[in-house]
């Protein structure tokens, strides 16, 4: 997986959890986008790593700046074993 | 339905969103499904999409902790609203409970709750000493936690009048300690165990408690717990966790406003037995020690006589026969409902509905306080559609799992405290005082007549035959000749008039033990042999041994012998009784490797005493 694929991955379940639709770049954040607030953060977190497989470090989400860097991320837990 | 067309449902501005997401919630486990349906809830209402049915009052909660108590009150606020109790929420500072409590003005008290939900910290009900301090100082120390918490509900209860409830503490799930946590109350694990009972049974009225140590019990310690949680945003626990404490702070909002269940209605076949009792007869269905789902449908009458000792009302509805329904009743040794456990017992052809209907005049109670138990998936439906106001539990495929359904329903959980609870304390009372003298007693005589053993000694009857030969066949250490009898064989016994067959049915005060003693005799001229004698070893030296022999010279001199001949064949498993003719005054008159003979002259022989009622004899009419 690259981090294309990642996002597309990532699009699918913001579709879900989203009412307005949005489109996911790498340079996106969550301030651009109204309907993402600290509540559907927690629903989006929970959802990536259902089902992504993986389980983030402590504190390293909030790290992220863009989506793109929370793609690398996920690429990067995907890889452990 | 699933997620994605409730949300077009939303979209389109359709009516029916609302009943989708009621059944969604229902169905949704998962902490993210929950939240999801709570926002696209949320986003309804911007829309300004009401419900269908005007919404109720909202009751004003107020929530306050040691934790981030976001988003534990979006669900919450989700679960009460489906529920339809709703809440309008004032939230809580993380960690500033303590002061919102105990300045007068804060904004807290500003809000006017009618419900005040508090989740102390659990990082202050810890032993800052020393593991091996004494247990004194520690108790001390336990107490002073639970003080502090009453006082906090005290002063919250002074300035509001609301109901107010608070979490007790969960307990760590790490091994840390080792065996030694329970042995010191300094541990986490001892202290808050500790600090939970004393702050339960010294809880006000006012007070109510929800037991998050056993909510997190019931999920599993280690998936109740997220430390990442914790540290990043200050959650109480795993969403999981979080999960199941809002679905019981709302389960507890709810028991505020409506009052338990009061009468637990019961279908008969596959509900109370398994089986058919019109098709199989009264021998046939399966109730009793002798099949594993015999024993679990007796399981499920002793847990439903349990809540009759609560205090809920049984009924029966049964499409049956009323006289084939009722025999179990009066007849099946296994039974634990009798028919006097009954208030109300329809068992005819009419629908079930109709029945049930009937039953609220009869019991002048409501047909909300009903509640309707059935295997059947038919008669559940009957009974939704045509009395919604009886709540309907229908049961699953398997038997062992009723009890457990039952107790989940939650429809009959007790409240706090009541005055009628206060007005039997001192009947409580003397009963304690009663219980202390009997535990401190030590010499046997005592002890047994303590136990209140009754026996009941029956002569072989055809209900109890495979109850008979399943004992006969699977008793080994008290077995004096170890000889097995399929069914039929004992059936013959039964039918034969030169052998005698009686079995003993023995309960105490503890509880019933079934049949737990078979003998056989065989009249051979003017001596009884005594072809099998066995008994179960759980009721040892309680004077069952001594009842049956009473019984059994009875019986012998009835049937006009002058003597009985005691046999003792021995096995690898049956060494406890080697001697045991001779105890019980026996004369040996024989002995081989395969066997000892014994004798006993009926002429001498006296009733041994034992304290135990005997309440019927056997081939003499009850």
């Amino acid at each position: 997986m690259n981090q294309a694929e990642v996002i597309a991955k990532l699009q699918t379940i913001f579709d879900n959890l989203f009412l307005e639709p949005v489109v996911l770049t790498p340079a996106i954040s969550a301030k651009d986008v109204p309907e993402w607030d600290s509540l559907t953060h927690i629903s989006l977190m929970v959802a990536v790593e259902k089902s992504f497989g993986v389980r983030f470090r402590v504190g390293e989400v909030e790290n992220t700046k863009n989506i793109g860097e929370f793609a690398d991320l996920i690429l990067k837990r995907q890889l452990e074993p | 339905m699933d997620f994605s067309e409730l949300k077009t449902l939303l979209l389109n501005g359709d009516p029916r969103f609302w009943e989708h997401l009621l059944a969604l919630t229902r169905q949704a486990a998962a902490f993210d499904e929950l939240l999801f349906l709570s926002s696209l809830r949320k986003k309804a209402h911007a829309r300004k999409m009401s419900p269908p049915v005007a919404a109720p009052i909202k009751t004003r909660l107020a929530l306050v902790g040691g934790y981030s108590l976001y988003p534990l009150h979006e669900l919450l606020e989700h679960f009460c609203e489906i529920q339809s109790t709703p809440i309008e929420l004032w939230l809580g500072d993380y960690d500033n409970y303590i002061s919102e409590v105990m300045d007068d003005d804060s904004e807290l008290y500003a809000f006017k709750p009618q419900v005040v939900f508090m989740l102390p910290a659990e990082r202050r009900c810890v032993y800052t000493g020393k593991l091996t301090d004494p247990r004194e100082l520690v108790q001390a120390e336990a107490q002073r936690t639970v003080d502090s918490l009453l006082e906090l509900a005290r002063k919250v209860n002074e300035k509001t009048g609301a109901e107010i409830t608070t979490t007790n503490f969960m307990l760590p799930a790490r091994h840390d300690l080792g065996a030694f946590r329970s042995r010191t109350l300094g541990s986490d694990w001892a202290f808050r165990q500790w600090v939970n009972l004393e702050l339960g049974l010294a809880a006000p009225a006012y007070l109510h408690i929800c037991d998050w140590a056993f909510i997190a019990n019931r999920l599993g310690g280690l998936a109740a717990r997220d430390e990442r949680a914790w540290f990043e945003s200050k959650q109480p626990c795993s969403s999981a966790l979080l999960v199941e404490l809002a679905r019981e702070v709302a389960h507890l909002i709810l028991s505020f406003k409506r009052a338990p269940k009061k009468v637990l209605v019961l279908d008969l076949d596959n509900t109370l037995w398994g089986g058919v009792v019109a098709d199989d007869g009264l021998e046939g269905i399966e109730l009793g020690d002798t099949s594993p789902r015999g024993e679990a449908f007796k399981a499920f009458q002793k847990y439903i006589a349990s809540l009759k000792q609560r205090g809920v009302l049984l009924a029966v509805c049964s499409k049956n026969d009323f006289a084939k329904a009722a025999e179990p009743f009066e007849k099946h040794p296994d039974m634990v409902l009798k028919m006097e456990d009954i208030v109300s017992f329809k068992a005819n052809w009419e629908p079930k509905s109709e029945n049930i209907r009937a039953m609220a005049p009869e019991l002048n109670l409501g047909l909300d306080s009903f509640v309707f138990v059935d295997d059947n998936p038919a008669e559940i439906e009957i009974v939704r559609q045509f009395v919604p106001a009886v709540t309907t539990i229908l049961l699953g495929p398997d038997p062992s799992e009723y009890v457990g359904q039952l107790a989940d329903s939650r429809l009959f959980e007790p409240r706090n405290i009541t005055a009628e609870d206060a007005e039997r304390t001192s009947q409580y009372r003397s009963d304690a005082q009663r219980k202390a003298l009997e535990s401190s007693v030590t010499d046997m005589g005592a002890y047994l007549e303590s136990l209140q053993m009754e026996a009941g000694i029956s002569e072989f009857t055809p209900v109890d035959v495979p109850r008979l030969s399943q004992l006969i066949n699977k008793s080994n250490q008290f077995n004096l000749t170890t000889r097995r009898r399929s069914e039929a064989e004992v059936t013959a016994v039964m039918h034969d008039p030169n052998f005698i067959g009686y079995s003993v049915r023995l309960k105490d005060r503890f509880g019933d033990h079934g049949l737990i003693s078979i003998v056989i005799g065989e009249k051979a001229g003017d001596t009884m042999k005594i072809d099998t004698w066995l008994m179960s070893c759980r009721v040892l030296k309680r004077g069952v041994e001594e009842i049956v022999l009473n019984e059994l010279v009875r019986l012998a001199k009835w049937k006009n012998c002058q003597s009985l001949l005691g046999t003792y064949l021995p096995t690898p498993k049956n060494e406890m009784v080697r001697d045991f003719y001779g105890k019980m005054g026996f004369t040996l008159t024989n002995e081989s490797e395969e066997k000892k003979e014994f004798e006993l002259r009926l002429k001498i022989f006296q009733p041994i005493p034992a304290k135990i009622k005997i309440v019927r004899h056997a081939y003499e009419s009850s």
